[in-house]
């Protein structure tokens, strides 16, 4: 894995604590198979700058730690630190091609729209006319 | 003894406008186009597609910092810093087009009984104008913006056809719809400033779904693409990184212009015969009671005592209706699917006056759906939430869920308000804006009884559970009544053509001058009363009493 935003030795941190937070389970990879730690936090971070130093932070203070026990402690006592863990965790394992095509997302993609001329809504929209007293008059 | 400013560029401009969103860049355009020599100062910078994130696969991540609504998680240098400990703390943008670079670009005129709150429920005050002094700019001004709606709705005065038909209801509003059919409630599609076909200067909607943190389509309606172009051919001149300090008096008692803060920090002086605010309700308050003056002590305008009062934002509640069928609904547009005004009115039954207006959006993409959904299950624990069950999120939520969106009418209370920060400042030294500001019973029962009725009707479009935000905690970006007008000097800061009781030659556009709130989004209202004021301008200055 290569330097950057993060060490190789945060980069070791972040794969066991992103597995702590998004473990494999229900058809779905764990954080760090999808490569969280490499390309996608990197990708994640030139985004949203602004989490890349606490991101660091903390991934050096898990040190030896167990992964859980650091990621429920941050959770539990220090919710602005766990928000900032969290973050970059999701967006980076959300970035992954493989993790989008499981969910069925493809992404905030162009998809033009076709206006028709008769909306099938037409029909409930006369209701709501019919019902409606009119709007209410102003003095 | 501080040294003069330097001048701006030396002329003395017809008409100087500081800001550039909405309310400026339409009265820009307007006196520009009319021959009047336009100069606009705006402390923020253009905002280029190509500088959106909108169309990379990070597009969610812009959320979190670059093209974040909060000044004070965005932290750009234009930004000033919003302090204080308020219930609800406001959003804006400031770069060219102001708050409609990330707006959803929903267009929804004011009812008309919000302009005679104080005759009908006996609360806050009549607005000196009415629904019909707005009818045709309001027709205008959805021409200029390329607005795709469907007018006839029972529930609004009779209105101009908007130039585009309204863009597809999408499956989110087709099964909302549904249910608000179910129940007898009334609802209608939704009028967006977004092209519904190729307009104006607009392309036509890709439903990318990233209104708010930009369009790189160039599908919605924003004051770089709808406004300026035509008002800098005209000759206008629009200066960025102009961070106004202060509107100076001359003897008479008349504005100077402005004293700004250039780029490099170099105060300069620009000379004009009339000076329109357009800073919004925030920034234009703030302005005022920068100006500071032997004459006006507590702040230019400020006779009354009510410049930064009676600040209003619309208190805001979601409701996500999760639905067993697939949606796919992190596809746009993010305007308003469609909207409902069943609950905008006042109601003798119910232990609140005025009321909430809905709207359905659709719901995003994964990292907000798994966001939003621990937010609402926070109370299970780390357990229910992350490790193995962190996919639940995804699966129940993601792309099976739309959110209607509750928009509170707030009634003005002179408490909530705009006061300078005495200690932060901003990265020109100026003093900060803080916000007090404090939720009203009024808008506390209103939300919690709209709450309620929003899950009914999430559960009548099929929704097999529901997520619910009661109060966001910062704003929709809708701040209003801090300058409001009247035609009682000793209530009003401006009169009911927005010109400054206090200062002759002074206009407040934004929307500060707002009496009211209502429950609609006040784009629409702001625009079309920039436009109504600026025409007036026109007048004023064919007149031969008024200065040219």
């Amino acid at each position: 894995m290569s330097e950057g935003r993060l060490t190789r030795s945060q980069r070791a941190a972040l794969a066991r604590l992103a597995d702590a937070l998004i473990a494999e389970g229900h058809g779905m990879p764990a954080a760090s198979t999808v490569g969280v730690p490499g390309e996608l936090i990197d990708r994640c971070l030139e985004a949203a700058p602004v989490l890349a130093a606490p991101l660091g932070a903390l991934l050096d203070e898990l040190a030896g730690d167990a992964p859980d026990t650091f990621a429920r402690r941050l959770a539990a006592d220090r919710p602005d630190d766990f928000a900032v863990l969290s973050t970059a965790v999701v967006g980076a394992y959300y970035l992954s091609p493989e993790v989008r095509h499981l969910i069925g997302y493809p992404g905030q993609q162009p998809n033009p729209l076709s206006v028709a001329a008769e909306p099938d809504y037409l029909e409930m929209l006369e209701r709501v006319c019919e019902r409606h007293p009119g709007y209410r008059e102003a003095p | 003894m501080p040294a003069a400013p330097a001048a701006g560029d030396g002329s003395v401009a017809d008409v100087l406008i500081v800001g550039s969103g909405a309310a400026g860049s339409v009265a820009a355009a307007r006196l520009a186009g009319a021959g009047c020599r336009v100069v606009c100062l705006e402390q923020g910078d253009w905002a280029h597609t190509a500088d959106y994130m909108s169309a990379t696969p990070e597009a969610e991540l812009a959320w979190v910092q670059r093209w974040n609504p909060d000044p004070n998680v965005r932290r750009d240098p234009a930004d000033y810093p919003l302090t204080g400990d308020a219930d609800i703390r406001p959003v804006m943008y400031n770069g060219v087009g102001g708050g409609l670079v990330q707006w959803a670009a929903m267009w929804q005129p004011l009812l008309a009984s919000d302009f005679r709150v104080r005759s009908l429920d006996g609360v806050a005050d009549d607005w000196p104008i009415g629904w019909t002094d707005l009818a045709a700019p309001y027709a205008a001004v959805a021409h200029d913006m390329s607005v795709s709606g469907l007018a006839g709705d029972p529930a609004l005065p009779d209105m101009e056809a908007y130039p585009n038909p309204p863009a597809p209801i999408g499956k989110i509003g087709e099964v909302a719809a549904r249910g608000m059919d179910r129940l007898g409630w009334h609802w209608w599609p939704g009028a967006n400033a977004i092209a519904s076909r190729r307009h104006g200067a607009l392309q036509a909607c890709q439903r990318r779904g990233t209104c708010m943190t930009g369009c790189p389509e160039n599908a919605k309606a924003t004051p770089s693409l709808t406004h300026w172009p035509a008002a800098l051919a005209a000759g206008a001149r629009l200066e960025t990184g102009a961070r106004v300090a202060e509107i100076p008096l001359d003897e008479r008692g008349r504005a100077v212009g402005a004293v700004y803060l250039d780029r490099e920090g170099v105060e300069r002086l620009q000379r004009a015969r009339v000076v329109i605010l357009a800073a919004n309700a925030v920034g234009s308050a703030r302005l005022l009671l920068l100006s500071t003056s032997a004459r006006s002590p507590d702040g230019l305008a400020n006779s009354s005592g009510l410049v930064g009062r009676r600040l209003m934002q619309h208190p805001y509640l979601t409701v996500t209706a999760v639905c067993e069928e697939r949606l796919d609904s992190w596809e746009g547009p993010w305007g308003q699917s469609i909207y409902s005004l069943e609950f905008a009115e006042t109601r003798p039954d119910r232990d609140f006056v005025r009321g909430a207006k809905w709207m359905v959006m659709p719901h995003g993409g994964p990292l907000f759906a798994v966001s939003e959904f621990h937010d609402a299950h926070h109370q299970e624990g780390f357990d229910a939430l992350w490790g193995e069950n962190f996919h639940r999120a995804a699966a129940e939520v993601f792309g099976h869920a739309f959110t209607w969106g509750v928009q509170a009418e707030d009634l003005p209370e002179e408490h909530n308000r705009v006061v300078l920060d005495p200690e932060v400042c901003d990265s020109s030294g100026l003093p900060a804006a803080r916000i007090e500001y404090r939720l009203s019973e009024n808008s506390r029962r209103m939300l919690d009884c709209n709450g309620e009725r929003a899950v009914e009707a999430a559960e009548a479009a099929g929704a097999t559970s529901t997520l619910v935000r009661r109060l966001w905690p910062t704003g929709v970006g809708h701040v209003l009544g801090t300058t409001r007008m009247g035609d009682d000097p000793a209530t009003s800061v401006v009169d009911r053509w927005c010109r400054a009781h206090d200062v002759a030659n002074l206009y407040v556009i934004d929307g500060g001058v707002f009496v009211t709130a209502g429950s609609a989004n006040p784009t629409a209202t702001i625009m079309a009363n920039a436009r109504r004021v600026a025409d007036h301008v026109l007048r004023r200055r064919a007149a031969p009493e008024v200065p040219r």
